[in-house]
């Protein structure tokens, strides 16, 4: 019998992220890299040791295994604990039968015995899809100082962008009037972070109750948390201000990684206090040659920079070489941008190569309509040819042959 | 395997003397090498990689920063229930005093030698950067059914007192050594990396205890006529560090793409403590040419042919040109550095200059401010 913590947390990482398109066939979305040396998943568990929780289980469902190998046992988040740590839970068989996860609530409900084993007051339910730094610790003596049955962390959006979200109606008091879920007019801007405390008892009678329920969604913003509010549960929004962004489409991927290159935006990865941790391969220092120039960039271990990089993110091991030119792009581990080849406005996968002479997306001002206009994905792996030219939007899934 | 019959001895604090500079205030197995390392990883990392999984590191005096950087072992894997790493600091036995020389050193820990129950000692100094099969050097000392067998490198020896020559038959045996300070020819000389039969070892230990001989290679050198001691030849990149003009330039030479595909491969990677900082970020007006530059940097200034360590701030308008600069020291606006040795958390002021020459690097002491 483990002893007994406070609040365990249980991360849902089972999402496929398919808007990602070809950077998720393999992986699951928590498993994107992102920021030079980090995965997404990095950031909520990071936060969670950061914020004193301990015990953490990881609910995997879409392609676990990268994910599965890449936490592995949770070292180098400080998770490798003789009581609590991380733990891998996938769906298994039961006498009553098999099945996948079906909902966000469902795949906790599934997984009921394994906090029943800890015990705990609180459970903090968080998502891997979300580029973000806080402090759960605070959040969870909010929901004790309000006496809560469910908190909620939100975050007030822009008012154009509300009717993305779900969001809530927020008395006086920090208690939640009225749910909206995506609304086409909305009346709020106060957006859930997909981040959620509950008092352990109450939650596993709901989620009880709501799988007994036919019909259900068996989801935690469709079904339980609505259950919960109508039958007059003290639920509470904890406001977050904060940098956070939802990296579920490209486009959101590819600005979150650049965000890290704007001295303006709100996201500190060199903050001792609250670092951000993450399974590093052992390369050595990067090298930047003789003739390179680099900029306004963020370039990681390993690297061997020969060519000109600007505005873009490097992760390890990527290798520019002399006369190539990457700018405005992403470019993930074991990469090679080979002489002459141009990548711009990209995201390119993980051991990928960019022969030479090859072009790789398009700056927005170079297009006819701007609305044409979009970032080339290479997918993991894939060889682009000699001189060859890979248009913006591009998702580019197969090798491409030379151009002659 | 055959490194399962090993076990690997480091001696942190062995050659200190050579550089006094930096070994102030640590061991020389602690001294920060090559942006990221410290010299010790590239031992522990050999030791590893070849499947050597119980190693001992001695220590004699100023080691915290080396049980801070090492801790139980993690980074190599060998924080382990079986086996493992295991810190051997000084201990006096009754009627001894202070450890001296290598022998001493060994005979304070003759017991945790003896328990190891492995048939072979590998004995190494944390001054000689290599990254070196040590699997191929074991499988020649038992194909050879050796006593002893010393790695040696041929070339010119580095500059530093008490180099051993060599002398190697045909058949890879060593009949003679020769103690010397200076060399212009090219020579076998001893990487001062030797694996020895564990029993062997405990003898000459006892021995060397009774006729109070301190010096471990005089003891082996006294014994080549009786013993079967072997030569094994490193062809790879391995430098020995002999002073901090030779710290300085060893590490420049890491500048060249094949010294550094030698010393990092993917096959025997490098391990050292992770420290999880974030990736190096460049700023508008950053110029870096011909540089190795760690995570954690921040760069708005130029750097040109030097190493930066982790953690470093090179702030607008500074210059840094054939230079060292360690983990975390900040380089303020319009500052110029030339040929400096910039140690640990130093602070150079905005508008300082500070230059050196090649063959005679400025050394800025840990936490010094200008």
């Amino acid at each position: 019998m483990a002893v007994k913590p406070e609040c365990i947390a249980m991360l849902l990482a089972g999402g496929q992220g398919s808007r990602l398109g070809i950077l998720t066939k393999n992986i699951a979305k928590p498993a994107v890299p992102y920021g030079g040396k980090y995965r997404i998943i990095d950031f909520p568990l990071s936060n969670c040791v950061n914020s004193g929780i301990y015990t953490v289980g990881v609910l995997t469902q879409y392609q676990p295994l990268e994910l599965n190998d890449y936490i592995g046992n949770g070292q180098p988040w400080d998770l490798d604990r003789a009581n609590g740590g991380v733990h891998i839970l996938s769906p298994y068989q039961q006498i009553k039968g098999t099945e996948w996860y079906k909902g966000t609530a469902n795949a906790i409900y599934q997984n009921i015995n394994f906090i029943e084993r800890y015990d705990p007051e609180y459970v903090l339910i968080l998502s891997g899809d979300h580029i973000y730094k806080m402090d759960y610790s605070k959040m969870l003596d909010y929901h004790k100082e309000k006496n809560a049955d469910c908190t909620i962390a939100m975050l007030e959006v822009p008012w154009d962008e509300a009717s993305r979200f779900g969001l809530m109606l927020v008395n006086d008091d920090g208690s939640i009037s009225e749910f909206e879920e995506k609304p086409k007019n909305p009346r709020s801007n106060k957006a859930s972070m997909g981040v959620y405390i509950f008092n352990w008892q109450k939650l596993r009678k709901y989620l009880i109750e709501d799988e007994a329920k036919e019909g259900s969604g068996n989801d935690f913003g469709h079904d339980v948390i609505p259950a919960m509010h109508s039958a007059g549960e003290r639920m509470f929004a904890y406001q977050f201000d904060g940098y956070w962004k939802d990296v579920g489409t490209i486009n959101s991927l590819w600005d979150a990684n650049l965000d890290l290159l704007n001295p303006k935006v709100d996201l500190d990865l060199n903050d001792d206090s609250w670092k951000i941790y993450s399974r590093s391969p052992a390369a050595p220092p990067h090298y930047i040659g003789e003739n390179a120039k680099v900029e306004n960039s963020m370039i990681t271990e390993g690297c061997e920079i020969g060519g000109n990089i600007d505005f873009s993110v490097l992760f390890a091991n990527v290798t520019v070489e002399e006369g190539a030119e990457v700018k405005y792009s992403i470019v993930m581990p074991g990469t090679v941008i080979k002489k002459g080849a141009v990548v711009q406005y990209s995201i390119v996968a993980e051991n990928a190569v960019i022969e030479e002479g090859a072009v790789v997306g398009e700056s927005p001002e170079n297009m006819a309509d701007v609305n044409d206009w979009g970032v080339a994905v290479i997918g993991n792996g894939i060889k682009i040819g000699k001189g060859a030219k890979v248009e913006p939007c591009a998702m580019i899934d197969s090798d491409i042959g030379g151009a002659e | 395997m055959a490194a399962n019959s090993v076990l690997g001895i480091i001696f942190s604090n062995a050659n200190d003397e050579v550089i006094p500079e930096l070994t102030a205030l640590r061991t020389m197995g602690s001294i920060p090498f090559a942006g990221r390392y410290r010299l010790i990883d590239f031992q522990l990392s050999n030791m590893v990689n070849a499947g050597i999984s119980k190693v001992g590191v001695i220590t004699k005096s100023n080691y915290r920063s080396l049980m801070d950087h090492i801790g139980s072992g993690k980074a190599w894997d060998l924080s382990r229930k079986r086996e493992g790493m295991t810190i051997l600091p000084p201990y006096n036995l009754p009627g001894t005093s202070m450890i001296k020389g290598k022998a001493d050193a060994l005979y304070n820990s003759i017991s945790y030698i003896e328990n190891s129950n492995k048939d072979h000692v590998l004995l190494t100094d944390c001054n000689v950067v290599c990254n070196m099969d040590y699997e191929s050097l074991v499988k020649a000392h038992i194909a050879k059914d050796a006593d002893v067998t010393i790695a040696y490198a041929k070339g010119i020896p580095p500059k530093m007192e008490a180099n051993t020559e060599l002398v190697i038959d045909e058949n890879a045996r060593i009949t003679d050594t020769k103690i010397m300070d200076c060399y212009s020819s090219e020579v076998n000389y001893s990487l001062k990396i030797m694996v020895i039969r564990r029993t062997l070892l405990e003898r000459l230990l006892h021995e060397a205890h009774s006729a109070q001989v301190d010096d471990f290679e005089t003891i082996i050198s006294k014994n080549v006529q009786h013993l079967r001691v072997y030569g094994y030849e490193e062809t790879g990149f391995v430098r020995v560090l002999g002073s901090l003009q030779s710290y300085y330039d060893i590490s420049l030479e890491l500048l060249k793409l094949e010294n550094r595909k030698k010393l990092f491969t993917p096959e025997r990677p490098v391990y050292t403590k992770v420290r999880d900082e974030v990736p190096a970020t460049y700023g508008i007006g950053a110029n870096v040419k011909n540089s190795l530059i760690a995570d954690g940097c921040r760069i708005e200034g130029e750097v040109e042919n030097s190493i930066l360590f982790r953690g470093v701030t090179v702030a607008k308008g500074a210059k840094i040109k054939n230079s060292i600069v360690m983990q975390g020291s900040f380089i303020g606006e319009n500052s110029t550095l030339d040929c400096v040795i910039i140690d640990k958390e130093a602070v150079l002021k905005p508008n300082k200059m500070l230059c050196g020459a090649s063959n005679y690097p400025v050394y800025i002491g840990k936490g010094i401010v200008i």
